[in-house]
């Protein structure tokens, strides 16, 4: 496969924190690649590298094989950015938002039209094209914000939570969106915390918490993961007032039989080998089971298995 | 990508009514209102002044027709001393002059002038100055040589002598023209602020177009709009309250250019300051309130102490208003004499894109 988008080592530093440590990611042409990880995982700083809106601290970062900082211009064209804000202008209708937005990448006259068209369509909103866009719904809204990024029609298109605050129907508008455009040879690199999202668009998976990637491969790949593992979660809800030394020792009991995590009052285990042997391990440290639900095994438990914490509390 | 980054600010800033209000709108009532107030020598109305004298009194009658005949009161006649008197207590007139039928200032007994002793010096100078050479030529006879002028008043070299008639409106044109022409900064830095606050910023940093062009793209409308505000404000002050341009077109236009180039990198300087749109919202217009003042675009720098119309030199106000004053007001004032000016607006606009420069990264963060 050959790799569209390309990082080495590319990282980012504030101050002396490292919002982005040090990134190696390849996202093949024509794929979806998701970019799972809480708030403040480093998602948006990494891919304002890619976008070129901030310059790396190291490394490097290549979109179709022009370095986004020593080829900027050539990087930039060939990528389509859709921010985690709602980058557009309230007080321009659709239509004067993408003939400003079309300019900016040498759009003019009949080829902006025909793009304008395409993407007002894209984005359901050609029989709105010329309303004011402060009246419209968050979700239409969104859909611009997407169809602005479009315009250009680039090779690489980057989308930075794009389904936040958004309706379910212009939620699935923007998913059928996204699966057309790659049918139609787009590569895409989504960004989200929302670990459903990414189980039903993505091809790929990078997991990423803390700056890192502490996981990265197909979602079976993921979800089989690692070796011996069942593809089972099991949730213990500890009864009882319970101490915190209490539930430390029953955490380190079920840790010995599998991928342990904990959650308040309850424990994510992803046992090795039997469910049995994690229930007898818990009661064993003497603390009371509430509840106990076992589920199939989801990305959310692939974070916490890696990360000890759980993707929502970020 | 210029046309269409101008096209989308001025679309942005027509649909802005608060914009359009403080830019267009209140400078044309502020010049309507403090062109009135200030009203030159030629439209001022007379003093109203009340005369007495005893009845049959030659001199004093004669006395009440020479103060009439300056044009400069509108004398009346009172019925009584202490009449005249309440007269100028309540108001009904500025002052009043009595005049005894036995007026002799040598013997001791001169004319009285009633007037209130916190009045204005606009209004006690003349009346003052007035009563006294009237009443001492009726009373003591006409000054040896005649009315052969002793004095005469000449413009120091290099100085053009202004318009006869100068009317309020020539000062409050200017004036406001400046005050609310480098508001201009203020949404240029605001519609900044903005972009980056909603993102588009962003977007536009992640096109393949250079960053001075971005921020060339962003000053330009701003620019075009200061252009257009000064032509309006100037227009309306030669169409609807004869404001004379006595010096030349040309001198007035390279003035005009250079204060709005001035603004719009003052724009451009308060942008680098960051902040929310709040903050500059508040102390940007408090600062350009206290420019304006110490510039003298509300109370002309020529009434000022010394030292206050020294300070009106530190901000571009200044400058522009010293400009527009000689342009506007002496005849013959060509662009050889407003270079200063010019010199001095473009110097100060360096400094603020430099400054803007130097806080590029600033500027340009997403
Ligand atoms: N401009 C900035 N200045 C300082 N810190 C920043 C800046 N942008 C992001 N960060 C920090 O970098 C980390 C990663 O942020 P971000 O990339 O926005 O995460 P995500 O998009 O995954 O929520 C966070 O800790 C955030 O506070
Ligand atoms: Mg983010």
């Amino acid at each position: 496969m050959t790799a569209l988008l390309e990082l080495r080592g590319l990282g980012k530093d504030y101050g002396a924190r490292a919002a982005v440590a040090a990134l190696d990611l390849d996202v093949a042409e024509g794929e979806i690649f998701g970019l799972l990880g809480p708030n403040g995982a480093g998602k948006t700083t990494t891919i304002s590298m890619i976008a070129g809106v901030v310059a790396p601290s190291r490394g490097h970062a290549r979109v179709a094989g022009h370095d986004v900082v020593t080829a900027a211009f050539a990087a930039r064209a060939a990528t389509g950015v859709v921010p985690q804000d709602l980058a557009i202008y309230d007080e321009l209708t659709p239509r004067e938002n993408l003939d400003f937005f079309g300019a900016l990448y040498g759009l003019s006259g009949a080829t902006l039209r025909e793009r304008q068209a395409w993407a007002l369509g894209v984005a359901g909103l050609a029989d709105r094209a010329d309303e004011p866009t402060k009246t419209f719904s968050g979700g239409m809204k969104r859909r611009l914000n997407l169809a602005a990024g479009l315009l250009h029609r680039p090779r690489l298109l980057v989308l930075d939570e794009p389904t936040v605050g958004v309706d379910p129907q212009s939620r699935k508008h923007i998913f059928d969106t996204i699966r057309a455009l790659r049918a139609d040879g787009m590569t895409v690199l989504y960004t989200s915390h929302y670990m459903e999202e990414v189980q039903a668009l993505c091809d790929r998976v990078a997991i990423m918490d803390g700056g890192r990637i502490v996981a990265h491969g197909t979602i079976p790949e993921l979800l089989a993961g690692r070796a011996g593992a069942a593809a089972l979660v099991v949730e213990i809800e500890l009864a009882g007032v319970v101490g915190d030394d209490a539930i430390g020792a029953a955490l380190a009991a079920a840790a010995a039989h599998g991928e342990a995590a904990r959650d308040g009052r309850t424990l994510r285990i992803t046992p090795v080998a039997s469910v049995g042997a994690v229930i007898a391990a818990v009661e064993g440290a003497g603390v009371a089971i509430a509840a106990l639900r076992t589920h199939a095994a989801d990305l959310e438990a692939v974070f916490l298995a890696h990360t000890g914490h759980s993707l929502r509390d970020g | 990508m210029l046309g269409a980054a101008i096209k989308k600010d001025l679309l942005l800033l027509v649909r802005d009514r608060g914009a359009i209000m403080s830019l267009f709108l209140l400078p044309i009532v502020f010049i309507a209102v403090f062109g009135s107030i200030f009203g030159g020598d030629g439209e001022r109305e007379p003093l109203r002044l009340a005369v007495w004298r005893a009845p049959g009194d030659a001199r004093g009658a004669a006395i009440a027709d020479a103060l009439d005949g300056t044009g400069m009161f509108a004398v009346r006649r009172a019925p009584t001393a202490d009449r005249a008197r309440d007269d100028v207590a309540a108001g009904a007139v500025v002052a009043a002059l009595i005049v005894p039928a036995d007026l002799d200032p040598r013997a001791g007994r001169p004319a009285e002038l009633v007037i209130d002793p916190a009045a204005s010096p606009q209004v006690k100078g003349p009346v003052e100055g007035a009563a006294q050479a009237i009443v001492a030529r009726a009373a003591l006879g006409p000054p040896p040589g005649g009315d052969v002028a002793a004095v005469v008043a000449r413009a120091p070299p290099g100085v053009r002598d202004p318009l006869p008639d100068v009317s309020g409106f020539q000062v409050a044109v200017p004036g406001n023209a400046v005050l609310f022409g480098f508001f201009i900064a203020l949404s240029c830095a605001l519609s900044f602020t903005e972009e980056r606050r909603s993102g588009t910023w962003r977007r536009l940093l992640a096109a393949p177009v250079a960053r001075w062009r971005l921020l060339v793209a962003k000053l330009v409308p701003y620019l075009i709009v200061g252009l257009v505000q000064f032509a309006l404000l100037f227009g309306i002050g030669i169409a609807a309250f004869g404001l004379q341009v006595a010096g030349s077109p040309l001198a007035l236009v390279a003035l005009v250019v250079a204060t709005v180039t001035c603004a719009t990198s003052l724009g451009l300087a308060m942008a680098s300051l960051g902040g929310s749109e709040k903050q500059l919202g508040g102390i940007g217009s408090i600062c350009l309130l206290v420019m304006g003042l110490v510039g003298g675009a509300m109370v002309p720098r020529a009434v000022m102490p010394e030292t206050m119309q020294l300070v009106g030199l530190a901000v571009p106000h200044g400058w522009a208003l010293d400009g527009f004053f000689d342009v506007l007001v002496r005849p013959g004032t060509g662009l050889a004499d407003v270079w200063p000016s010019v010199v001095a607006l473009l110097g100060f606009a360096l400094a603020f894109v430099g400054f803007g420069a130097l806080r590029s990264r600033r500027l340009l963060a997403g």
